[in-house]
């Protein structure tokens, strides 16, 4: 087999330093590699779905344009060139992270995501932090006796609660605290007036927090049923002990995969949440721009969103080396 | 003044003073003195109505400072007695009808989670058998140390770190250092279970419960470890109640023995009189039921029969599909003790060589390999057994699956019949089948087995449910199990009768070369004897050709005819099995042959 002949002799000392350097830079080098593909596969699917989705010159030009203003804007836009030209133009322009303007605003269509990117970071970051300082406990405590009787109860109540979206519960939260007892406003947002946080960060929580406690309570119970419990059992460890310095930390690391999918959706797909209670954030302006047609503001926010869920996914993988000891590399 | 650094080791110095005075006061007490008495103890688990009787009225009592051996096979108890003196059994689940439990004349029965809390880890503590699991794997061996120290002694984080480094170089750790950093998974079997140890006597415990500590372990492994349990439990007068089904550990480690067979005490007393000279059937059973010291190939006793026997005063029923091909000649040692190659090879190995891939390039391409099996030449014939005898990790099992096309070969070559084995087609291909070690795992959980025994027949063909039934009957009657059973799933099959299953299916497409990958260390003593019979049995009945790989030294002494012993990817030693096994030429070879324990042996050194 060809496999003998790869096996490398060993290199001269000189060498050994700089691979030693690229060995260290080679997750990264990996990690880059990878997004470099995704954002162009994001980019071109979305150059190809755009166009089947309509004519932009119609979209630019109105409803009742006259054919010869449809050609005039297709000149100024190059609509009239080659569909291949067109996508080598535009994958130009997005290298320098050019998308064009926006249709509706003339502002140049990434600096109005760019706008948005804070405010849904916020969003977001309070409702998985939220969540997580719910399920966790909540988790914990559910698995570490899941036989008896009213914790069976709870986690048939969260069964039925990881089935309510996050708009009805959004809903009702605004038909008793802001409608009927008048505490909280209903829309808006302050970035300093915590009040305006208070609905949309609960909704999406309150959707979230089911399935995580659900996962936390049976990794927990699993952990439990492990030998090194039954182990420290042996050596006269207490049930707190058991539960959070043994099963707990174990239980995290199944945990630790969901709450970075879930921050990852909340990223991407919070925009009913952000609609209903006009956040102007990141799902707020894509449910505008499509629903205006505004393709380059569309294009601008996948493009973004890509990189965050990536980002993300990259974080967790980091996060689960911090957590488990078994993926840490050797000699670091 | 005093520096902190001085009455820190000021103070360390006083825990190892508590530390070896609790051993000295340990040895002036007086021998008739019970850390553990167990009186008529009953035990019942209780499941959805349906009550188990675990235990039936045991009585047994450890004085301090003494090494006493509980043997049985599996479900006879054993761990269900040492898991209860704790009190570690789920307690809504079982039911104590009778008899008591005491630890240095307290009753454990009686007492509460805070009381039995003092006791374990401090006063009892325990070893079990899974070193791979029994720690926790996101914990340094530092904190899961600390963590029993702190617990049941007032000392100061300096002094528990010092403390366990003494543990750990008491149980000949040669970089404590590391190894109390380290995490689980960056330490060997061997090494965890020396930290288990370290731990089981970190607290100055005056018994402690050791369940098959060494079972998981390889041989080499194995007596280093029952060494140092031996040693600090001398050193320190510790009462050792030592649990496991391998009699000869017993033989070499115990003072006294407890035999126990389906919840009772069947025999104890005194090691060498209770295997010198066994009283009770069972105990009979059991040392005829193993391999050791019996003439190669014979037909082992299998204790089931046996007990049967003695119970009933007949031959059993159940074994009947056996014993029509008992009178085959073997009795008769000399007809055909030793089966020598005929003619041609079967089946060669020629400068066989596996590499895996250790390190990747940007590209995702091996730039560095580790080599498993290295250069390794074998020829088998037809009708003989060749052993490939080595600890884990030596490259058998890379080799085995290199046969049967699970892995393939980075240099060399594999014939078979005289051809490559790549250049064959799947027909000739199937003459080559595996059993593997482990029959739990190895079947589908949701297939009955006469679909799992008759699956190859299935590849490439489209035979009638009929047929595949019809099959898997002569099957069941082939390998002893009974015909009417084919509907079943595995999981309502034990353990002998799955391995059963795995080598009828095996056999379904009538293989001539059998490659068993430990196919009884999985099982207990007695069953493991059942299996080598029926291996034996079809054998002679179907002329087949083994391939048998092992750790168990007894086991291929047993069955093979040629052996290969084989150390770190390498072919060491080869030769005919009395000859390697019972003279080893190779240093390794030697080293593993000392470090098996025989009954032989330990009776020898007493």
């Amino acid at each position: 087999m060809s496999s003998v002949a790869d096996n490398a002799p060993n290199p001269p000392a000189a060498k050994a330093a700089v691979s030693d350097i690229m060995t260290a830079l080679m997750p990264l080098l990996f990690q880059l590699r990878k997004l470099a593909w995704l954002l162009f596969t994001v980019t071109t699917l979305l150059f190809f779905l755009m166009r089947q989705a309509g004519d932009p010159a119609l979209v630019l030009a109105g409803n009742d344009a006259t054919p010869e203003q449809l050609a005039a804007i297709r000149a100024q836009y190059g609509l009239d060139q080659p569909l291949l030209v067109q996508y080598f133009r535009y994958m130009l322009n997005v290298l320098q992270l050019n998308f064009g303007k926006s249709l509706a605003s003339a502002e140049p269509a990434m600096l109005k995501v760019l706008d948005m990117l804070p405010r849904t970071l916020h969003l977001a970051g309070m409702a998985i932090l939220l969540t997580a300082s719910i399920a966790i406990p909540l988790g914990s405590w559910l698995g570490f006796k899941p036989e008896n009787p009213e914790r069976r109860a709870i986690s048939g109540l969260l069964f039925v609660m990881q089935g309510v979206p996050g708009f009805v519960t959004a809903l009702i939260l605004i038909q008793i605290f802001a409608v009927n007892l008048r505490l909280l406003p209903s829309l808006g947002y302050e970035p300093l007036d915590a009040r305006t946080w208070v609905l949309p960060v609960c909704s999406l929580a309150s959707f979230l927090v089911p399935s995580l406690t659900r996962v936390v309570a049976a990794n927990v119970a699993e952990a439990m049923r492990e030998d090194y419990i039954r182990t420290a059992r042996a050596n006269g460890a207490s049930q707190t002990t058991l539960l959070w310095s043994h099963a707990v930390p174990n239980a995290l690391l199944g945990a630790a995969a969901l709450i970075g999918t879930q921050f990852a959706f909340l990223l991407g797909g919070s925009a009913i949440i952000e609609t209903i209670f006009s956040w102007p954030g990141m799902g707020w302006l894509l449910l505008e721009s499509v629903q205006t047609l505004d393709f380059p503001v569309v294009q601008a926010l996948a493009f973004m969103i890509a990189i965050m869920v990536f980002t993300v996914n990259a974080c967790t993988d980091l996060v689960f080396r911090y957590l488990d000891p078994r993926l840490r590399t050797k000699g670091s | 003044m005093e520096s902190p650094a001085s009455r820190v080791s000021a103070a360390a110095v006083s825990t190892f003073d508590r530390y070896s005075k609790a051993h000295t006061r340990m040895t002036t007490a007086p021998a008739s003195h019970n850390v553990l008495r167990i009186d008529n103890l009953a035990l019942h688990f209780i499941s959805q109505g349906d009550v188990v009787e675990a235990l039936k009225g045991i009585s047994l009592d450890i004085s301090a400072g003494e090494v006493v051996g509980v043997v049985g096979e599996s479900g006879s108890g054993k761990s269900v007695t040492a898991l209860n003196i704790l009190r570690l059994l789920p307690r809504s689940k079982i039911k104590i009808p009778h008899g008591t439990v005491s630890v240095l004349d307290r009753d454990v029965l009686t007492m509460n989670e805070n009381e039995l809390r003092k006791i374990r880890g401090g006063e009892v503590s325990m070893i079990f058998q899974e070193p791979m699991t029994a720690l926790n794997p996101v914990l340094r061996v530092r904190e899961q140390m600390f963590d029993v120290i702190m617990r049941h002694q007032k000392i100061t984080p300096d002094e528990a770190a010092k403390l366990s480094l003494q543990l750990l170089s008491d149980m000949k750790i040669q970089d404590p250092e590391r190894v109390f950093m380290a995490y689980p998974h960056e330490l060997s079997g061997g090494m965890r279970q020396r930290v288990m140890i370290a731990m089981a006597f970190s607290c100055q415990p005056k018994l402690i419960l050791a369940d098959e500590p060494t079972t998981a372990l390889d041989v080499t492994v194995q007596a280093q470890i029952l060494n140092l349990l031996k040693e600090r439990a001398t050193a320190t007068r510790t009462a050792v109640m030592l649990i496991t089904h391998d009699l000869a550990v017993v033989a070499q480690l115990c003072n006294r023995v407890y035999v126990m067979y389906k919840g009772k005490i069947v025999e104890h007393g005194k090691t060498r009189d209770v295997i010198g000279k066994p009283q009770h059937a069972y105990t009979k059973a059991l040392l005829n039921a193993l391999p050791e010291g019996k003439q190669p190939k014979s037909r082992l006793e299998t204790v089931a029969a046996v007990m049967i026997e003695s119970a009933t005063g007949e031959k059993p029923a159940g074994v009947k599909t056996l014993t029509p091909l008992k009178d085959s000649g073997r009795s008769a040692p000399q007809a055909k003790f030793v089966r020598f190659g005929r003619g041609q090879p079967i089946f060669e190995a020629v400068n066989a060589t596996v590499r895996y891939p250790k390190k990747y390039d940007f590209f995702g391409r091996p730039v560095s390999y580790q080599t498993a099996v290295d250069h390794v030449n074998l020829s088998l014939f037809e009708g003989e057994t060749l052993s490939i005898v080595g600890e884990s990790g030596c490259g058998k099992t890379s080799f085995a699956n290199t046969v049967v096309g699970l892995a393939s070969l980075a240099e060399g070559q594999l014939k078979y019949k005289g051809k490559d084995l790549k250049d064959h087609d799947e027909i000739t291909r199937r003459e080559i089948q595996i059993v593997f070690q482990d029959p739990q795992s190895s079947l589908d959980p949701r297939w009955p087995i006469w679909r799992i025994m008759t699956e190859p027949l299935t590849v490439g063909k489209k035979p009638s449910k009929k047929q595949l039934r019809d099959t898997a009957e002569e099957l069941c009657e082939m390998v002893g199990l009974d015909p009417h059973a084919i509907d079943r799933l595995p999981h309502e099959f034990s353990g002998g009768q799955r391995q059963r299953i795995a080598i009828g299916r095996a056999l379904s497409v009538h293989p001539r070369l059998l490659l068993l990958d430990e196919p009884t260390s999985a099982l207990d003593v007695s069953v493991q004897a059942q299996i080598l019979n029926l291996l034996l049995d079809l054998q002679d009945k179907f002329d087949l050709s083994y391939l048998f790989i092992s750790h168990n030294v007894a086991v291929v002494r047993h069955i093979s005819d040629r052996v290969a012993v084989m150390h770190m990817g390498k072919i060491v030693e080869s030769g005919a099995a009395d000859q390697v096994l019972s003279r080893p030429a190779h240093a390794y070879t030697r080293t593993l042959m000392d470090a098996v324990p025989t009954l032989e042996r330990a009776f020898a050194a007493a």
